[in-house]
């Protein structure tokens, strides 16, 4: 085995339990995102863009369909002899095994794979965030800086600041504080969960960390502070580009939107940084006589005969004449019939919305806390002149003409 | 069957000169069809639908374009350990060039004559069809036949220019002929043929004394009482690329479902190199009707009745009308565009009006700046 400058270590066995039914049936990494993507698809795209060719995936929750789509790692040029993507789900050895107990305990069990490399330096990701970073300036400041880890953050508004991992940083950008969603926040800058180790370091603190007792095993609540308490260099990097959690619905919608929104730059086929997914062999999609589309995002496989605003269709998605889409996503091989209603909705995989029924609602500007976005789970029915009312999340068919 | 037990080589160059304007720089088998493929991804998927990845390609000239789009035949499923995809170029041995089956047959007589296969299936490039090959062998299997044929029946409004019509008795096909324009209902060759290995290792030697384009309808009208000549028909979809008419015709057919539903079909997809474009966006002032879209594209004006391809960008105020737009072809704000096939990074600037006829489509060449 050829040694590797970083190893990048994805943590992908999130629940991602604030999406609701959107990931009842698979890993919040697997969700999908911009007509065609799949959150993973970032860090992924990210890592081979930034010449970082070996990538292990942490999984655990729902493993199947996020196993399914990574593959050989093909898509991604991650399929190598030497290198590239590998899975690792926690595993039994001889003293027995356990599932992750948490983020720094899933790279502990995993020290293993990562010795085969002998790499320097470990960049660990998550897979909850729509954003293009080259790691590669990253890991050349944490290099040059001579630091021990480097935490990759974004100045977040003050009002928000305590919903965020908050940096406390001295003038040079050492870190002398991490406060995890301090309720009167020092500091602006959020951590983005993304960290560069020398893996020396890394590898002495997660063995410190396994064998204390009292410890959660994660690296922002206790990995990190033991590196401070230590007196290590920590050091921010500052990212100021675009980039968004995906963890909750509204999130996961705003973020798909900002597709479309023209002061945002997010080009996903810029081809110096590409983002790559592994898409199925899909015919171009048909736009009808019937049809009236505007600013909006439409892939490969749909039929068009409806009205689209303001929204994205990903693969295979079927809108009928007379049908209305406005400021909704509707997700791979979803069916909405004629006459129905879309509005400011999440529909996922496979929903059929039946004739004339209707999902979601425009905001309730004078009530906006009883509004949000309506979501309806893989796979279900909405029958036939339903009605599905704003923030309501469905997870199971809803009879004809019967009102939630 | 045991895997590897059929094998196919494709013709690449088909036809190429009924397109000269399109085909200039790349052969018949790359030419971009249906807003995000190549002719050849066809018969590659047909081909690798039916488990055959023992492919040779053979290749006559402009064959750069088709190399790079199949690469190492990953995006089929044909870049095998056992097997696989290969590229079969000219070799120059001083002797004069055959054409059409004679030129196949030769080199792919050597390339055959390596594999353990039993049976051969060639396939022509201008076809466009979802074939089902698994029951084309074993049909070819059940009749015992020397050779089988695929066909479809056609009715008088199709025009063919090179297309053999066979006269076909109790299943065996018992003459040909060269339709020659003909306008007449008849059945029609879809230039896909599967051999006994002998049977093709026989024809390979038999087309190399015959200088005629149409060695294979001479083997026909030669040898129709020697070989078991079967036709199987092809009920679904299916065009012949043979000139721009029919280019332009056969693009356009991809507007109906019914004849997408069949030629994508869910079972057999039609593989293509991917280029990861983003989903295709749609600008406020867009304005689309009736029209087949591949991912990548801006679209800020009004399109009709046209087929883009991917990273088509139409500007504001352009119109683009009844045409074809290959991949990364841009429409300036304004621009007027009606009948025209637009090849690959074209450019129309603003403000310019490009006009073919219902019967000739204006053809924007690669590149070209108008």
């Amino acid at each position: 085995m050829t040694n590797k400058k970083c190893v990048a270590m994805l943590l992908a066995g999130g629940q991602g339990s604030r999406l609701g039914v959107l990931t009842g049936k698979l890993a919040k990494p697997a969700v999908p995102y911009g007509g065609k993507y799949r959150i993973i698809d970032f860090p992924l795209s990210n890592c081979i863009n930034s010449g970082i060719d070996t990538v292990g995936i942490l999984t655990q929750y729902k493993p199947l369909e996020l196993n399914d789509y990574i593959g050989s790692g093909k898509p991604w040029d991650l399929d190598r002899s030497n290198g590239g993507v590998h899975i690792l789900p926690p595993y039994q050895g001889q003293k027995g095994g356990d599932w992750y107990k948490g983020t720094a305990n899933a790279i502990y069990q995993n020290l293993g794979f990562i010795e085969r490399y002998n790499p320097k330096f470990v960049i660990v990701l998550s897979g909850d965030h729509i954003y293009k970073m080259d790691y590669s300036k990253m890991i050349n400041q944490h290099q040059n800086s001579g630091s021990a880890c480097t935490i990759s953050v974004m100045q977040v508004p003050y009002d928000e600041a305590s919903r965020f991992g908050i940096m406390n940083t001295n003038p040079d950008d050492t870190i002398y504080e991490f406060e995890e969603k301090p309720k009167e926040p020092k500091s602006n800058l959020a951590s983005m969960g993304i960290y560069v180790f020398s893996f020396d370091k890394l590898k002495k603190y997660l063995i410190e960390d396994e064998n204390n007792k009292n410890s959660s095993n994660d690296f922002g609540k206790d990995v990190i502070p033991a590196m401070l308490n230590n007196g290590e260099k920590l050091m921010v990097y500052r990212f100021t580009d675009y980039w968004k959690d995906v963890g909750t619905v509204d999130s996961l919608w705003d973020a798909n939107l900002d597709l479309l929104n023209p002061k945002i730059h997010l080009n996903l086929s810029d081809p110096n940084w590409k983002i790559y997914s592994r898409t199925s062999a899909l015919p171009p999609h048909h736009i009808t006589d019937s049809a009236k589309v505007e600013n909006s995002l439409i892939t490969e496989g749909c039929f068009v005969s409806g009205k689209i605003d303001y929204s994205i269709l990903y693969e295979n998605v079927r809108i009928e004449e007379g049908a209305t889409v406005e400021y909704s996503l509707v997700m791979p091989g979803a069916v909405v019939k004629k006459g129905a209603v879309v509005k400011y909705s999440i529909i996922a995989e496979n929903v059929t919305v039946e004739e004339n029924a209707s999902v979601g609602e425009e905001p309730y500007y004078n009530n906006a806390d009883e509004w949000g976005i309506a979501v309806v789970g893989e796979g279900l029915t909405i029958g036939k002149g339903a009605k599905v009312g704003a923030k309501q999340m469905i997870t199971e068919n809803v009879k004809e003409g019967e009102i939630i | 069957m045991r895997a590897n037990a059929v094998s196919a080589v494709i013709f690449s160059n088909s036809n190429d000169i009924a397109l000269k304007e399109l085909t200039e720089n790349r052969s018949m088998s790359s030419l971009p069809f249906g807003g995000r493929y190549r002719l050849i991804d066809f018969a590659l998927s047909n081909l690798s639908n039916a488990g055959i990845s023992d492919i040779g390609i053979i290749t006559k000239e402009n064959y750069r374009s088709l190399m790079d789009h199949v690469g190492s035949g990953l995006y089929w499923d044909l870049d095998r350990k056992r097997g696989g995809l290969r590229i079969i170029p000219p070799f120059i041995t001083g002797e004069s060039q055959l054409n059409g089956f004679a030129d196949i047959s030769k080199r792919a007589a050597e390339f055959v004559s390596r594999l353990n296969s039993e049976y051969v299936i060639v396939c022509e490039s201008g076809t466009v069809a979802n074939f089902d090959i698994g029951a084309f062998i074993a049909y070819h299997i059940e009749k015992d036949a020397d050779i089988t044929l695929f066909y479809r029946k056609a009715e008088c409004a199709d025009k063919f220019k090179n297309t053999i019509k066979f006269d076909i008795k109790n299943g065996k096909i018992v003459g040909a002929v060269k339709a020659n324009r003909s306008s007449e209902s008849g059945n029609y060759s879809l230039g896909t043929a599967i051999f006994k290995k002998s049977v093709f290792l026989n024809f390979a030697e038999f087309s190399k004394s015959k200088k005629s384009e149409d060695a294979f309808l001479t083997l026909i009208s030669e040898n129709k009482n020697n070989y078991r000549i079967y036709g199987f028909e092809h009920k679904g979809f299916a065009a012949v690329i043979d000139s721009r008419k029919s280019f332009f015709e056969s693009n356009m057919k991809l507007f109906s479902e019914d004849v997408r539903k069949d030629l994508f079909n869910k079972e057999r997809p039609v593989f293509t190199k991917t280029r990861d474009d983003m989903p295709t966006r749609y600008g406020i002032f867009s304005d689309v009707k009736e029209s087949l879209v591949a991912d990548g594209c801006i679209i800020e004006g009004t399109v009709k009745n046209s087929v883009l391809f991917r990273g088509v960008r139409v500007h504001k105020g352009a119109k683009v009308e009844n045409s074809i737009l290959m991949q990364g072809v841009e429409v300036g704000e304004n621009a007027v565009v009606r009948y025209v096939v637009a090849d690959k990074n074209s450019v129309i600037t603003a403000n310019t009006p490009i006009k073919g006829t219902k019967h000739k489509a204006f053809i924007v060449k690669k590149n070209q700046v108008l």
